[in-house]
């Protein structure tokens, strides 16, 4: 957006004042839409598109100095840490907190100490694979990017760009940057409301409604810059790490994985496209021939990663059928069966196709194009997840799918009982899926055996009600 | 301009009004039949967000909003108990350092219910016909066997800073004020039996008074428990 100063204002003023007040209000019009349209030009976007980005900057942003704003934004995300742990929404596994710092600390150069940071890493309990960093140090990386990514080159890669964000000051500067753009709108509104009911009031009233969008629109994420500086960088620090740095790219094409087709674009985003990214990053790269990893050793790799963290992926893929987001529960489990196919890999493969139910394992091309996606999304804000299984299972294709998944579930949830050292859980899947199908009798045993091999689960009281319900029904 | 002119009816309103108001109250058809009567509730953790709106741009306000959830939750306690007679009684939720797992519970919960709530307030009239439910997973807290039902409280709220709000009377634009929205589900199985949406104009941070009156106009419809 284009930067208006007070003085600029005054002058605007002073030579409005010279002309009519028709005159005025055409001229303090054209000189807004001139405004508007500098930076709105082709030429405006392409310069900033192509602005240029320093390769390799300094790992520290040694020129920043701490200013009241900043504080108060520190002092905000100091909160903000305490807020997520107490909401329970960290997950408190202890070695998966050790993991992810062993391999966020070994990509910090040696001997680095900055003012205001200390470093921790976390893992949050949320089935959307994603990954920040606030400005204290505090790195957060999802359980569904840590389920979903392939091995620990890809969790460098993630943990390299967000220590970018955090050494070269990127959330304080963005901060100043919004800040000043706020400022902007304010003043343009208050333009605007010079002469409400001419050209110019509706115009930048227009511009007022639509600029915090385009800015929230940059608040998904740092600058396009920012975000390029940060991915570079991150290269960078993978190579003195000794990961493999071509993992960086093949993590940006894990997250335009569209499995619950939930990525709309929207019309402007500062963020740099995926596509772009991986783009410049290969480019980038291209440069580092040498440091391409064997295929074998990544597949080495690959099994050391889902060795550490099997039991964060199990907690993700629970946390994925809770939130309604069953395609993305059968792929992440099916990664965990093809790794290891014991009894509790089977049962959450098994719980997820039960959770999958009417709908289709893999979005059609059709169902992924943007519009599509669109009227997806609006339907998921209307209907709950409950309605919509109704909707489906009024369709004969949904009743397909139903009955194959079921199947299938019925399967697994029989080889998980029938693989070594079974967990119990599974007699509680098979009793749920039984009560779908009017299976009544064969689900409160189920649940009985259940009951009788967990005494102390935490669901006992639930599943005690429902063998009584179940009870009641058949008298 | 229609924008503009909508605030400033809700500031009229609001004003004529006391500076709060009700936007609705919806009752499961099981409430308004008495078949289900609420007599001791527990409240889960408030979750009420205020910002600071300043002219250069929204300034979180976490400490604040910490303080306006914890005083939501007293206040509402107090209103159920003086104006329903509705117990509430102390969650068994757990400390930070309490069982992970039951800590995990509460909170999936908690976001459950922030997974329903669009759809609540997208058809708020739909309560009253039983629509909306959160499943049996509300066995899961493992609540004490007399409780009745959940409340959960979400709310949002803004702060004008003294420029901001010489402009928002210059110019025109939102008020302060603090909407909050609340449900009670029903602790055997999960339905939702009330929804409730007080709305109250002015500085959010400070409102004692003006928040107790929004709650008790917020349970008005709510049935009255008859000593026993």
């Amino acid at each position: 957006m284009t930067k208006v100063t007070i003085p600029a204002l005054t002058w605007l003023y002073k030579l409005a004042a010279m002309f009519p007040r028709k005159l005025t209000t055409s001229i303090v019009a054209a000189l807004c839409l001139c405004f508007i349209f500098t930076s709105l030009s082709p030429i405006a976007l392409a310069q900033k598109k192509t602005a240029p980005v320093e390769a390799t900057p300094p790992p520290v942003n040694e020129q920043f100095k701490f200013g009241e704003v900043d504080l108060e934004i520190l002092n905000q995300a100091d909160l903000l840490d305490v807020r997520l742990q107490r909401d329970g929404l960290v997950l408190a596994d202890e070695a998966t907190n050790s993991y992810l710092y062993r391999v966020g600390k070994s990509l910090i150069p040696k001997g680095l100490t900055l003012e205001r940071v200390n470093w921790t890493f976390r893992a949050l309990r949320d089935p959307q694979p994603n990954a920040f960093a606030l400005p204290n140090g505090s790195i957060y990386v999802t359980t569904g990017l840590m389920a979903l990514i392939d091995n620990e080159s890809q969790l460098a890669a993630v943990l390299a760009h967000e220590l970018t964000h955090v050494m070269r000051r990127h959330t304080y500067l963005q901060n100043r940057s919004l800040r000043k753009k706020f400022l902007t709108i304010n003043v343009m509104a208050a333009v605007g409301s010079m002469a409400p009911l001419s050209v110019v009031g509706a115009v930048i009233m227009a511009v007022t409604t639509v600029a915090p969008f385009i800015m929230i629109a940059t608040i998904y994420g740092y600058s396009r810059d920012l975000e390029r500086e940060a991915d570079l960088k991150g290269i960078d620090m993978m190579i003195s790490a000794e990961y493999a740095p071509e993992e960086m790219v093949n993590v940006m094409k894990l997250l335009d994985k569209d499995i619950e087709g939930e990525n709309i674009r929207l019309f402007y985003n500062d963020h740099p496209a995926l596509d772009e990214r991986i783009k410049y990053m290969s480019s980038y790269l291209g440069g580092r021939a040498d440091k391409v990893t064997h295929q074998m050793e990544l597949n080495r790799e690959r099994a050391a990663y889902f060795r550490n963290i099997e039991s964060v992926m199990r907690h993700d893929i629970q946390l994925a059928i809770n939130a309604g987001r069953a395609r993305s529960a059968v792929y992440l489990a099916q990664r965990l069966v093809d790794f290891q196919a014991d009894s509790e890999n089977l049962f959450w493969l098994a719980e997820s196709y039960r959770a999958l139910g009417p709908r289709t394992q893999q979005l059609t091309e059709k169902e992924l194009t943007n519009s599509a996606k669109k009227d997806a999304s609006k339907k998921r804000e209307r209907r709950t997840i409950e309605e919509e299984e109704r909707e489906l299972l009024a369709t004969p294709a949904g009743q397909e799918n139903s009955q194959k998944h079921q199947q299938m579930a019925e399967d697994l949830y029989k080889r998980a009982l029938n693989a070594e050292n079974p967990v119990p859980v599974v007699h509680r899947g098979l009793g749920m899926l039984y009560e779908k199908l009017g299976r009544g009798s064969d689900a409160a045993a189920e649940y009985e055996k259940y009951l009788e091999l967990s005494p102390a689960a935490i669901d006992r009281g639930r599943i005690q009600r429902r063998i009584e319900a179940l009870k009641e029904k058949q008298k | 301009m229609s924008g503009r002119a909508f605030m400033l009816a809700l500031v009229v309103l609001l004003t004529a009004s006391g500076s709060h108001s009700v936007r609705g109250q919806f009752l499961h058809p099981k409430i308004k039949s008495k078949e289900t009567t609420i007599r001791s509730v527990v409240v889960m953790p408030a979750k009420v967000n205020v910002v600071r709106d300043s002219m250069k741009g929204p300034e979180g306000m976490a400490a604040e909003s910490d303080d306006l959830s914890a005083r939501v939750e007293t206040m509402l306690t107090e209103v159920l108990l003086k104006q329903k007679h509705v117990k509430a009684v102390p969650t068994t939720a757990p400390s930070a350092d309490g069982d992970p797992q039951q800590k995990y519970n509460v909170a999936d919960f908690q976001t459950k219910f922030d997974a329903l709530l669009p759809k609540i307030i997208k058809k708020r009239s739909d309560v009253k016909k039983g629509r909306f439910t959160m499943g049996d997973e509300v066995l899961n807290l493992n609540l004490d066997k007399d409780t009745d039902a959940v409340v959960f409280i979400r709310g949002e709220g803004k702060k004008l800073s003294s420029g901001k709000t010489a402009f928002t009377l210059l110019v025109g634009g939102v008020p302060a004020y603090l909407r909050l929205q609340i449900g009670i589900v029903d602790a055997r199985n999960g339905e939702v039996l009330l929804y409730t949406d007080p709305i109250l104009a002015g500085d959010p941070t400070t409102a004692v008074d003006r928040l107790r009156k929004a709650l008790e106009k917020g349970f008005k419809k709510l049935p009255e428990v008859k000593a026993q």
